[in-house]
C-alpha cells in the first residue's frame, strides 16, 4: 500500500512541478506578492492634496496652510484664484479644502472665536476622519503658537501607551495578512484543480478502476500539495522577517506548526471543492466562492470586531481568520499558549470535517 | 476569408449552452457577485466601536470608578473587568482585550491634593488599523472626565473647526466600497472566465479542430468573449441596481459616461484574460496569472480599499498601468461625486491607452499563434 501511494506521491509533484511555468509561480511568485503587497498596501492616510484660497494678509491661515503641507499627512494643491472649493472637491482636483470666514481668519480671530470651515470629500470614509483629526490637532497647535496660549494643565491623565508596535509600523500588522492570505490562495486553488483536472480528463475513471482504496487517491491526491504549501512558508516568512523586519517574538516552531496544520485545513478544503466541482472553471469558481469571502472576513481588510454578529460567526468558520490571529500572535506578541492551542485546535478541527467531508462524498460518488 | 457575424454568433450560441448546461458555473458566475454585493452591504464597518477594554481599577474610589463609568457609557468600549494588571496584560496578549485601562492606588488623592494624577491606558498595537481611532476616544474620554472630575476647563480653542464631510455627510462604509465592487466584480468574472474558457479548449484539444473548421480565428474570439462580455456587464447592472435601491446610494453622475467606462475596462480585462490564456494554455497556469495580475490588483492595488495615495512614489506611479485603478476612480467619482466625462478626462484617457494596448497586443499574440 505504501509504494502505491508513494508512486502516487511521486506523479503528483511531478505533474505540478513539470511545468517551469508553474514552478516559477510557485516558488517566485509569492516572494515577489508578498513584497510587493508589503509595500504598497497600508491603512496609512498620507498625500491628501489640500487647498486653501492663498492670502498672505491671513497670516494664522497660512501657518495652519503651512504646518499641514510640511506634515507628511498633506500636499498642497495650490492651483487657480478665486475659484469654488467646491467644484474642485467635485471634479477630483483636491481633497480637501480650508474656508476661512469673510475677512480672514486672523481678523475674525480678532474679534474673538473664528469659524474655520474645512471641507473633505468623505467618498473615503476613513480618509475623511483623519483628515478632520489632522487639521483639529494642527489648528489648536498654530492658536497655542501665534496667541501664545499657554493651555492648563489636564489634571486627569490617561498616560497611552502601544504595545507590541509602539511607532505604529503599518508593516508589523498588514505583512502577516498579505501572508496569510497568499498561502491560502496557493494552497486551495492548487488541489481544488488537480483532482477536478483528473476528472475533466478522463483520468480519474482509470484511476477508480485502477486497484487502489479511496484513502490512497486522497492522500496521494494531498499529501503533495500539503508538502507544496509548507515549502512556501519559509519563503514568505524570510521576506516578513528580512525584508519588513517584522519582529518574530514567538517561536518559529509553533508557527511552523501552525501553518502546517493550516495548510493541512486549506488543502482538505480544496479537496471538498474538487469532490463536488466537475470541472476546473467550476473548481476555480468554487475556490472563488470560498476564497473571497475567507479573505473579506479574516481582519486583513477590516478589523472584525465591528461585524454584526451573525458576520462574526461567519468569520468565525473562516479558517484564514484563525490563521491570521495565530500569525500576528505568535510573531508580534510571542504567542500566547491558551490562545494558540485554542486556534489550532479550531483549525484541525475544520480540517478533519472536511477530510471526512470530501471522504465520504467520494464514496458515494464512487 | 472575411469576419462573418454568423459564425460568431455560432460560436457564441455553443458557449452559452456551454454556460447553461452547467448549473454549477451559472449560479456561480451569478451567485459569487450577489454574495459580494450583500456581505460587503452588511458586514463592512470601518467605524471602529465595541472595542474590549480590561480594566483594573486599583484604587477603588468614587473618582476611580467615575472613570471607568466614563469609558463604559462613552459608547465605544465593552468593559471588562479584571483582578490584577497582570491579567490584564495576558488578556491582551491573548487577544481577549484590545486595551487595558489601569488605574494605580492613590489616583483619588492625587486629584484631591491639587496635582495631576494618571492612570494608564495599554493599547494592542498588533492591529494597527484600530489604534488610531482608540487614541481619539481615549483623548475625549480624558477631556470630558478632566472637566467633570477635576476643576478643568479646556483651552477654549478660539478656532471652531467646522468640518463639511461631502459626498458622503454621514460617512457611509457602504458608500465607499459598493461602488468598488463594481470593478472588484468586473475584474473576477471578466479575467478569469475568459482566461479558463479559452485555455480549456486548447487543454482539450478542442481548439485545433476548432481551427480546422472554416471558422475564422477572430470569429473564434469574438464568439468565445461575447457571453462572459455579456456577463460582466450583467453583473455591473445587477451591483448598480442593488446599491441604488437596497443599500440607498445616490447616483449623481451620468449613466452614460459610466457605461462607457465599464465598456473600456470589461474590453481591457477581456483582452488581458485572453491573452493570459493564449500564453498559458493551461486552465491551472492561467487561473494563477489571472489571479495575480488581475484579480489581486484590482482588489488591493486599485485604491479600492487601500488609497492609492498612501503607497511609496513607485506604487503610486505603477499602478497607473493597472485598468483597474483608473475604472475605480471612474466608478466612485460617477456614484457619489458626478464629476463630467471633461473632468475626469485623464482617467478616461489613461483608460482608453491600456484598453488599446492590452486588445490589440492579445489579437496580434493571438494571430501569431493560429493563422497559419
Amino acid at each position: 500500500m505504501m509504494s502505491t501511494l508513494r508512486g502516487f506521491i511521486q506523479k503528483e509533484f511531478k505533474q505540478a512541478l513539470r511545468d517551469p511555468r508553474m514552478r516559477m509561480l510557485l516558488f517566485v511568485a509569492p516572494i515577489i506578492q508578498m513584497t510587493l503587497f508589503g509595500v504598497a498596501i497600508s491603512n496609512d492616510v498620507k498625500n491628501i492634496r489640500l487647498w486653501a484660497q492663498p492670502d498672505s494678509k491671513d497670516s494664522v491661515l497660512e501657518h495652519i496652510y503651512q504646518r499641514s503641507v510640511e506634515s507628511k499627512w498633506f500636499l498642497p494643491a495650490r492651483i487657480d484664484r478665486n475659484v469654488d472649493p467646491y467644484e474642485l472637491l467635485r471634479s477630483g482636483k483636491i481633497d480637501a479644502a480650508l474656508v476661512p470666514p469673510p475677512g480672514g481668519l486672523t481678523r475674525a480671530l480678532g474679534r474673538g472665536k473664528a469659524d474655520l470651515q474645512l471641507l473633505v470629500n468623505a467618498t473615503n470614509v476613513i480618509q475623511a476622519q483623519s483628515v478632520e483629526g489632522y487639521i483639529r490637532s494642527i489648528t489648536s497647535q498654530v492658536v497655542r503658537d501665534d496667541l501664545k496660549q499657554v493651555p492648563p494643565v489636564i489634571p486627569i491623565r490617561l498616560d497611552t501607551r502601544v504595545l507590541y508596535n509602539p511607532t505604529l509600523e503599518t508593516s508589523y500588522f498588514m505583512v502577516p495578512g498579505v501572508m496569510s492570505m497568499l498561502i491560502c490562495l496557493v494552497t486551495i486553488v492548487l488541489t481544488s484543480m488537480s483532482i477536478s483536472r483528473e476528472k475533466e480528463m478522463g483520468t480519474f475513471e482509470m484511476l477508480i478502476s485502477a486497484p487502489v482504496t479511496a484513502f490512497e487517491v486522497i492522500m496521494g491526491k494531498t499529501i503533495p500539495y500539503v508538502v507544496l504549501g509548507m515549502s512556501n512558508v519559509p519563503l514568505i516568512l524570510g521576506v516578513a522577517v528580512f525584508v519588513f523586519g517584522v519582529p518574530m517574538r514567538g517561536y518559529l516552531w509553533v508557527l511552523l506548526v501552525a501553518s502546517f496544520v493550516f495548510v493541512c485545513t486549506t488543502v482538505a478544503i480544496g479537496t471538498l471543492i474538487s469532490t463536488i466541482a466537475g470541472s476546473q472553471q467550476q473548481a476555480t469558481l468554487g475556490s472563488f466562492l470560498f476564497l473571497f469571502p475567507a479573505i473579506l472576513l479574516s481582519g486583513l481588510m477590516f478589523p472584525l470586531e465591528n461585524m454584526p454578529e451573525p458576520m462574526k460567526w461567519v468569520s468565525f468558520l473562516d479558517p484564514l481568520s484563525h490563521f491570521l490571529a495565530l500569525v500576528r500572535n505568535i510573531m508580534l506578541k510571542g504567542g500566547e499558549p491558551e490562545f494558540v492551542i485554542r486556534h489550532v485546535g479550531i483549525l484541525a478541527l475544520m480540517a478533519v470535517v472536511s477530510v471526512l467531508v470530501s471522504f465520504s462524498r467520494f464514496r458515494t460518488h464512487v | 476569408m472575411s469576419f462573418l457575424w454568423s459564425r460568431a454568433g455560432a460560436i457564441a450560441q455553443k458557449e452559452v449552452y456551454h454556460v447553461l448546461r452547467d448549473p454549477f458555473t451559472l449560479t456561480l458566475a451569478i451567485g459569487l457577485p450577489v454574495f459580494m454585493v450583500f456581505v460587503f452591504g452588511y458586514a463592512i464597518e470601518f467605524n471602529v466601536k465595541d472595542i474590549h477594554l480590561a480594566i483594573h481599577d486599583g484604587d477603588q474610589t468614587r473618582t476611580s470608578r467615575q472613570v471607568v463609568e466614563a469609558f463604559g457609557s462613552s459608547g465605544y468600549f465593552i468593559v471588562d473587568p479584571v483582578s490584577s494588571p497582570n491579567q490584564a496584560m495576558r488578556h491582551i496578549a491573548g487577544d481577549q482585550d484590545r486595551a487595558a485601562l489601569l488605574i494605580p492606588g492613590g489616583f483619588q488623592k492625587d486629584l484631591f491634593s491639587g496635582r495631576s494624577t494618571t492612570a494608564q491606558v495599554l493599547l494592542d498595537g498588533s492591529d494597527n488599523s484600530t489604534v488610531g481611532p482608540i487614541l481619539s476616544y481615549v483623548s475625549t474620554i480624558q477631556n470630558i472626565a478632566s472637566v467633570k472630575l477635576g476643576d478643568y476647563t479646556p483651552p477654549s480653542s478660539e478656532i471652531v473647526l467646522k468640518t463639511r464631510f461631502l459626498f458622503n455627510p454621514e460617512l457611509n462604509s457602504r458608500w465607499f466600497v459598493i461602488p468598488g465592487l463594481v470593478v472588484v466584480v468586473m475584474a473576477i468574472l471578466s479575467v478569469l472566465l475568459t482566461a479558463l474558457t479559452v485555455a480549456r479548449e486548447w487543454e482539450n484539444g478542442s481548439m485545433e479542430l476548432l481551427l480546422s473548421t472554416p471558422v475564422e480565428p477572430l470569429e473564434i474570439i469574438v464568439g468565445k468573449i461575447a457571453p462572459y462580455a455579456v456577463l460582466g456587464m450583467a453583473a455591473v447592472a445587477f451591483v448598480y441596481v442593488i446599491a441604488r435601491t437596497v443599500f440607498g446610494i445616490p447616483f449623481e453622475g451620468s449613466l452614460w459616461v459610466f457605461g462607457l467606462g465599464c465598456v473600456l475596462f470589461l474590453a481591457a480585462y477581456l483582452a488581458q484574460g485572453l491573452l493570459i490564456s493564449v500564453a498559458t494554455r493551461k486552465q491551472q497556469l492561467a487561473m494563477q496569472i489571472g489571479i495575480m495580475s488581475g484579480l489581486l490588483p484590482a482588489q488591493l492595488l486599485s485604491g479600492f480599499i487601500f488609497p492609492v495615495e498612501s503607497m511609496p512614489a513607485f506604487f503610486r506611479y505603477f499602478t497607473m498601468i493597472l485598468p483597474a485603478r483608473w475604472f475605480m476612480t471612474i466608478a466612485r467619482q460617477s456614484f457619489l461625486k458626478g464629476t463630467t466625462l471633461t473632468e475626469m478626462g485623464a482617467a478616461f484617457s489613461a483608460l482608453s491607452i491600456l484598453c488599446l494596448i492590452l486588445v490589440r497586443t492579445a489579437s496580434k499574440r493571438f494571430k501569431k499563434d493560429l493563422e497559419p
